[in-house]
């Protein structure tokens, strides 16, 4: 492996994953982040969720990027590009997927989905996933770069929620003060949470 | 231009027909049927989680609800028109129950009884009565380090001079505290009545005297002056009967000696009177 | 400190987690040779002293009974007859305050001064006697667990037939600070704890039969060494720990065995008893000597005169008191047991019992009124703990009222020794919220049995 392929395989997955996290380092997915991470299980619940989606909508957005939206067509003898409709087709491609998610999710795991409840069509309008998609389109990534960047993303976000999903169950049993309880200690935990991750930075 | 609209429109159309497929069959093939009427009754429900219909939440009682297993009448914190709005979404008949309140049925403040060792310890009911059974001389009385004001979930417990009163207006008759009081000192009875006789202790009257100054003394003047069944005797205590209570009369009609028959809003009055001075030891 | 060497030939060994009080208390009395009380007035033999039933009293007010007469008879194999301290008439029942808090039920005798003994069962040669015989005297000798937790010895002899037994510890640790009651009577009296303990083996049947001692009581260590061999006993030294004297601690140390979450010594194949248990199970096989005495250690810096005195049952604490000369200041605390995990009384009108190794007077300095603070993580606890919990974790979860969570965290296997308690620097009652998330267990586990 050459060194800048080395480089780029890295960037790929630890960095999407642990350099420049989802949470904590591009600050996308926020409203998950702080509303399924109350409890250890609905937050390794949310993650499994988010990876799911966004892997597999970052394949198939990335495939229509590369094979469709990218390419200018000749029609007529005029040539047609149809870039400016990347953030519908993208939307219209994760929406259909988290309700394609939801319904499994109530056939398979009903307590999970009663737990989720509200996040799941959450993930739609997330800016994590619709980032992921935006990002792939942007840095012009292949199909298979894509979903390997998408998944380790993913990855990372549900790294994040996990390790502040425990974090906050240690939290409600502390003696927080008055003025701090509930959202305000759960932000500057997160924010030193984030201050701890760029501890990664430099190493790809 | 128009080339870009036609090809544009096309895409999408397509993106939209196939993703449609897409989420139709998969619904038809892994869908589970829910019944819209649960989750009309949730949005109802008041949303407190408080257990006190006896199911683990609001939208465990709604599901109960919709099954038949239960009525909109269990729900102490619903309203009388929540609770037909419910009825009517099921299509059923409403069954008016009569509210209830809790009552602490102990007058034992720190000024009025004794303590009977320093407890050092964790400030909780519960885990007193684990030590020695606890601190007060009285080993019946509330022990007043508010276990049941932590658990209501409606705030309605307070703690005056060391001794748990309910806040009659805020008390909406959930049985949180009835669960966690450890003498189990906490009646749930019915709102209309406002008498009590607040002492629970069984011992023999001169025992009762020697370690309180606002015991029931069982001398019957109560049950002389109030008509037939209104209270209970029950061994070395007189009971009020909640079936069949006396009205707010009977105070100065009976006047107890020990000052232990009170009206809820005159058993307040007096807590919140009492100078906080030095503990009786 | 120990003007004698310790023994080469003695194995040390110890277990893990612990703490050690650096003030021991013990000097205060443990030079003091055993002493016996004189006969007292009246007695007030407390009738429930053991686990399991209590036993029924089988004489009323006015009989006249002799030293070591039944009082009251065992009621069910998970319980001990009741024997009279001396002679005298039956006063009656009376309601004193027991070692709970709570008002308890005793036998009042008036002693006639005369001190006579009852007949007593004969002698057993116990090295050619069965098993069932040896257990049989014990238990109608009313022998319990003298080290605190007064259980009836004959039902720990006796475990289930799955379960083989082949090691019996004599547990002589004594790990509390200020306790010297079995250091003294293993030091003096060396031959009963061997036969008791040679006798105790053969009633389980067991071939390895070990003592156990904390090296801080060479002298004792010494004194059975000597004598062991004709017992057929061995003698291991232990590293001086708090709780050591734990019964799954004691195991681990002597056998490297643990026992498992729930279970009992028993399923690992040991047997534990205390060494004043073995001392009184040698005089119930050999002289037919029902359990109405004990040493007790009574002590503490307002003590004018520590000392380990041999009381009877019955004895009020106020006149225990008195044979070492009273109190010359103020206590803060009047505790029987050890500090560790001793009761706080608040009556002396309390009395010795089967199970009262010490009267502990606390001075007021010791004794600290503190207001709790919260948990500041400083893992102290986790390194004190000799079960392996998380005691900071569990009292948090107390507060919190999490139960199942608790369940998780194995709240049920604390064995509430009061070392996190010891070590905690922010003074939270630790012992006090595990008793409190285990006795709500215990109550939930009984409601969900009865539904």
């Amino acid at each position: 492996m050459t060194q800048e392929s080395l480089l780029n395989v890295l960037e790929l997955t630890v960095g999407a994953m642990l350099v420049y996290n989802f949470v904590l380092s591009r600050f996308l997915g926020i409203c998950p982040f702080l509303g399924v991470s109350r409890r250890l299980d609905t937050a390794l619940g949310m993650s499994a969720a988010v990876v799911f989606v966004m892997t597999i909508s970052s394949a198939i957005t990335a495939t229509i990027y590369n094979l469709g939206l990218k390419k200018t067509f000749l029609i007529n003898g005029t040539e047609v590009n149809l870039l400016f409709l990347k953030v519908l087709i993208f939307i219209a491609v994760i929406a259909a997927l988290v309700q394609i998610v939801e319904v499994l999710l109530q056939k398979f795991s009903p307590p999970l989905y009663k737990a989720l409840g509200i996040y799941l069509p959450l993930i739609t309008t997330n800016c994590a996933v619709l980032g992921a998609a935006m990002l792939n389109s942007v840095n012009d990534r292949g199909i298979w770069e894509s979903t390997v960047f998408s998944f380790f993303s993913a990855l990372g976000f549900g790294l994040a929620l996990v390790l502040f999903s425990s974090l906050r169950e240690r939290l409600d049993l502390s003696a927080v003060p008055r003025p701090f309880q509930g959202m305000a200690i759960a932000l500057i935990t997160a924010g030193i949470l984030a201050m701890a991750f760029v501890g990664f930075s430099g190493l790809c | 231009m128009t080339s870009t609209i036609i090809l544009s429109v096309l895409a999408l159309s397509i993106l939209g027909i196939i993703l449609g497929l897409a989420i139709g069959l998969i619904s038809k093939l892994f869908g589970v049927a829910t019944d819209p009427k649960v989750d009309l009754v949730l949005e109802l429900l008041p949303g407190a989680n408080c257990g006190g219909c006896g199911k683990a939440g609001c939208a465990d009682f709604a599901r109960a609800l919709v099954s038949g297993e239960a009525s909109p009448g269990q729900c102490p914190v619903s309203s009388q028109e929540v609770m037909a709005q419910i009825a009517q979404v099921l299509g059923m008949a409403l069954e008016a129950p009569d509210k209830k309140i809790a009552v602490v049925l102990c007058g034992g403040d720190i000024q009025q009884t004794k303590v009977k060792t320093l407890y050092n310890g964790v400030n909780d009911c519960i885990s007193a009565m684990l030590v020695a059974g606890g601190p007060k001389s009285c080993a019946y009385g509330c022990l007043g380090m508010a276990s049941c004001a932590r658990a209501c979930p409606f705030n309605a417990i307070e703690i005056i001079n060391g001794l748990a009163v309910v806040h009659n207006e805020l008390c909406v008759g959930c049985g949180v505290c009835v669960k966690t009081c450890p003498r189990n000192l906490i009646k749930l009875v019915p709102a209309e009545a406002k008498v009590h006789i607040y002492c629970s202790s069984p011992e023999k009257a001169a025992l009762k005297m020697k370690v309180c100054n606002v015991p029931c003394i069982a001398c019957r003047k109560c049950v002389k002056s109030g008509e037939e069944g209104q209270f209970t005797i029950n061994g070395f205590r007189v009971e009020v009967n909640y079936d069949n209570y006396p009205g707010e009369d009977i105070v100065s009609k009976a006047g107890c000696p020990k000052n232990c028959l009170l009206t809820a809003a005159q058993h307040l009055e007096i807590e919140r009177n009492e100078e906080a001075g030095e503990v009786v030891a | 400190m120990n003007e004698q060497a310790i023994n080469k030939d003695l194995k040390i060994v110890s277990f893990k987690g612990g703490v050690h009080p650096q003030k021991d208390g013990k000097i205060l009395s443990k030079k003091a040779s055993i002493q016996t009380a004189p006969l007292l007035e009246r007695y007030q033999v407390i009738v429930s002293q053991n686990i399991g039933a209590p036993p029924k009293v089988v004489v009323s007010a006015g009989d006249e009974v002799k030293k070591g007469q039944l009082l009251a008879e065992a009621a069910g194999f998970v319980s001990v007859p009741l024997h009279s301290p001396t002679s005298g008439k039956v006063e009656g029942l009376v309601d004193i305050p027991g070692p709970m808090g709570v008002m308890t039920q005793a036998i009042s005798i008036l002693a006639d001064g005369k001190d006579e003994w009852t007949e007593l069962p004969a002698s057993i040669d116990w090295r050619n006697s069965d098993a069932d015989t040896l257990k049989k005297r014990i238990m109608e000798c009313g022998i319990v667990g003298m080290g605190g937790a007064a259980f009836p010895s004959h039902v720990k002899l006796s475990p289930p037939p799955d379960k083989k037994v082949d090691y019996m510890i004599i547990n002589g640790a004594e790990c509390e600070p200020y306790l010297t009651a079995d250091h003294r009577v293993m030091l003096e009296e060396p031959e009963k704890v061997l036969e008791g303990a040679a006798i105790l083996g053969r009633a389980a049947g067991v071939k390895n039969v070990v003592v156990a001692v904390e090296i801080n009581k060479v002298d004792a260590i010494n004194a059975m060494m000597e004598k062991a061999a004709q017992f057929n006993v061995g003698i291991v030294g232990m590293k001086v720990q708090y709780p050591q004297g734990a019964e799954k601690q004691l195991i681990y140390a002597v056998t490297r065995r643990k026992v498992p979450t729930g279970a009992l010594p028993a399923d690992v194949g040991c047997i534990v008893q205390n060494a004043g248990t073995a001392a009184a199970v040698a005089e119930a096989v050999n002289a037919g000597i029902p359990l109405i005495e004990r040493v007790t250690t009574i002590t503490g810096e307002p003590v004018v005169n520590p000392g380990n005195w041999r009381l009877r049952l019955g004895t009020p604490i106020s006149e225990a008191l008195k044979l070492c000369g009273g109190v010359k200041c103020e206590p803060g605390k009047l505790i029987l047991g050890g500090p560790m995990m001793g009761f706080a009384q608040r009556s002396t009108g309390v009395s010795v019992m089967k199970n009262t190794s010490g009267i502990l007077l606390l001075d007021k300095s010791d004794v600290t009124q503190y207001e709790s603070s919260p948990c500041i993580r400083c893992g102290r606890c986790l390194e004190a703990c000799p079960m392996n919990l998380q005691p900071s974790a569990l009292s948090q979860l107390a507060e919190a009222g999490q139960y199942e969570n608790a369940l998780k965290y194995n709240v049920m296997d604390c064995i509430e020794c009061g070392a996190c308690a010891f070590a905690c620097p922010a003074h939270r009652p630790l012992v006090q919220h595990i008793r409190r998330l285990k006795a709500e267990i215990r109550n939930r586990t009984k409601k969900e049995i009865k539904k």
